[in-house]
């Protein structure tokens, strides 16, 4: 039966969903984690400690639940605003679930790359005369960003084997389609292994990549720091 | 009150809770036992020993949980494999031994990191002074490794306690999978997702402050 294209095209749609759902959550992810970031930066307690509390709250949960959450509630969130009937589609459930877990997780990388960063380049920038806002942006984060990009795509790794979880809400990702034909021709051993070979071969390119780029001069302390939380988020 | 309905379904909540503390117990310590010797064949001189550990560890950790459980479930009773008789044991051990082969492969990698940490120079003494391979592994290398790799293997932990939620897709009734039964019998989803939620916070919070605590006693010591 694997000689038969169909079946081939039918993982491929299932790639491409799984492709698709990873890409668009890291964006909403990166998005919403930098807020939370600087959130957490802030000096002004009242947007310190609501960011603090989502991040350490959402990272200590898992992610399977906001997703379940999410694939169930989903469309209550948007009836108020596209009338009763809204139906959220199950992509976007997906999306859902995965950015809210996942920006937690992003904010925790960017706010520990500000945090290595000496404190005397903050200090210089605000003595030559620049804002907070300014020195954030031209000063701090064109840096932090930098020393993160490795952490950040081991972290697209993660998101990439997180997505498998949406099919138990309806998406029909890589393993969902995989389970459909298995079900059909009772082969869950050969399916299994395929599909575990497409995430194998995209997830271990993405981590060497990581692990090879460096782009900028990254202290001992901040390396350890970024194992540490790579090994809580990443594990996930 | 949030959390009210954990009282109305003890069963699923707290039977959920209790499968769940299990799966992370027994899952965290087959990943030490199994994480720690895949970690020794990295380290070991023999060529072909570190390629089947650095194999292991890059499969493991570069597929989806998910998929390794739906192995272990469906694959595995079709090779003749199987973990128990039993319906209920048999998803139970192969959610168990799943946890156990995946963040087995994170506590490889942390426990190899601390045993390159050990300084050459001290190996090299402990080798020359006339200890074995293994007494210099035992003696010098592991004792000094246990003290760096107790925080990172921290965040393992949290990593695996949130991870058993997984074990709900292939069928183990634990805290999600209760919170999923009750969401479907009564449609009250906030209320079942809260108590879930603040049942593994619950799990989750505490053990990161204790790994806090300890990494900071740590670092003092050192």
């Amino acid at each position: 039966m694997f000689t038969d294209p169909a079946i081939w095209r039918f993982f491929g749609e299932g790639l491409v969903q799984t492709l698709g759902l990873s890409v668009v959550s890291v964006i909403v992810s990166f998005v919403v984690g930098l807020a939370f970031a600087l959130g957490r930066l802030s000096s002004r307690r009242w947007i310190r400690w609501p960011s603090t509390a989502y991040v350490e709250a959402v990272r200590a949960l898992p992610v399977l639940l906001l997703i379940v959450y999410f694939g169930i509630k989903g469309s209550s969130f948007f009836r108020p605003i596209f009338g009763a009937d809204f139906e959220l589609p199950r992509f976007w459930a997906g999306v859902l679930g995965l950015s809210l877990y996942t920006s937690a997780v992003l904010a925790e990388i960017i706010r520990a790359g500000v945090l290595t960063l000496p404190r005397g380049q903050t200090e210089a920038s605000r003595a030559l005369g620049l804002s907070y806002p300014q020195t954030m942006r031209f000063v701090v984060l064109p840096q932090a960003l930098r020393l993160m990009v490795p952490a950040m795509m081991g972290q697209l790794t993660t998101v990439i084997k997180d997505t498998s979880l949406v099919g138990t809400i309806g998406v029909f990702d890589l393993l969902r389609q995989g389970r459909t034909i298995y079900t059909q021709f009772f082969n869950p051993i050969e399916v299994l292994l395929i599909v575990a070979s497409i995430y194998f071969v995209i997830c271990f390119v993405l981590s060497q990549l990581s692990r090879r780029l460096e782009l900028g001069r990254i202290t001992r302390e901040a390396k350890i720091r970024m194992t540490e939380l790579e090994l809580r988020d990443q594990a996930a | 009150m949030p959390g009210a309905i954990a009282f109305e379904f003890p069963d699923l909540f707290f039977g959920g809770l209790w499968l769940t503390i299990q799966l992370s117990v027994l899952g965290l310590l087959g990943a030490l036992v199994l994480g720690t010797a895949v970690a020794l064949l990295r380290v070991s001189p023999v060529a072909p020993l570190r390629w089947a550990g650095a194999a292991y560890v890059e499969f493991f950790r570069n597929t989806p949980l998910v998929v390794q459980l739906f192995f272990l479930f469906l694959g595995l009773p079709l090779l003749g494999l199987r973990f128990a008789t039993d319906t209920f044991d048999n998803i139970f051990r192969a959610a168990f031994v799943g946890m156990a082969l995946y963040h087995g492969a994170y506590v490889a990698e942390v426990v190899r990191g601390g045993l390159l940490g050990v300084d050459r120079g001290q190996i090299e003494a402990a080798r020359s002074l006339g200890l074995s391979y293994v007494q210099t592994l035992r003696e010098v290398q592991l004792p000094q490794t246990f003290r760096a790799v107790i925080p990172p293997l921290g965040n393992i932990a949290i990593a695996l306690v949130k991870n058993t939620s997984l074990a709900s897709t292939i069928g183990v009734t634990e805290l999600l999978f209760g919170a999923e039964i009750v969401e479907s019998r009564t449609f009250r989803a906030e209320e079942a997702f809260l108590t879930a939620t603040l049942l593994y916070l619950a799990l989750t919070i505490p053990l990161g402050v204790v790994m806090n605590g300890l990494e900071r006693r740590l670092l003092v010591v050192r």
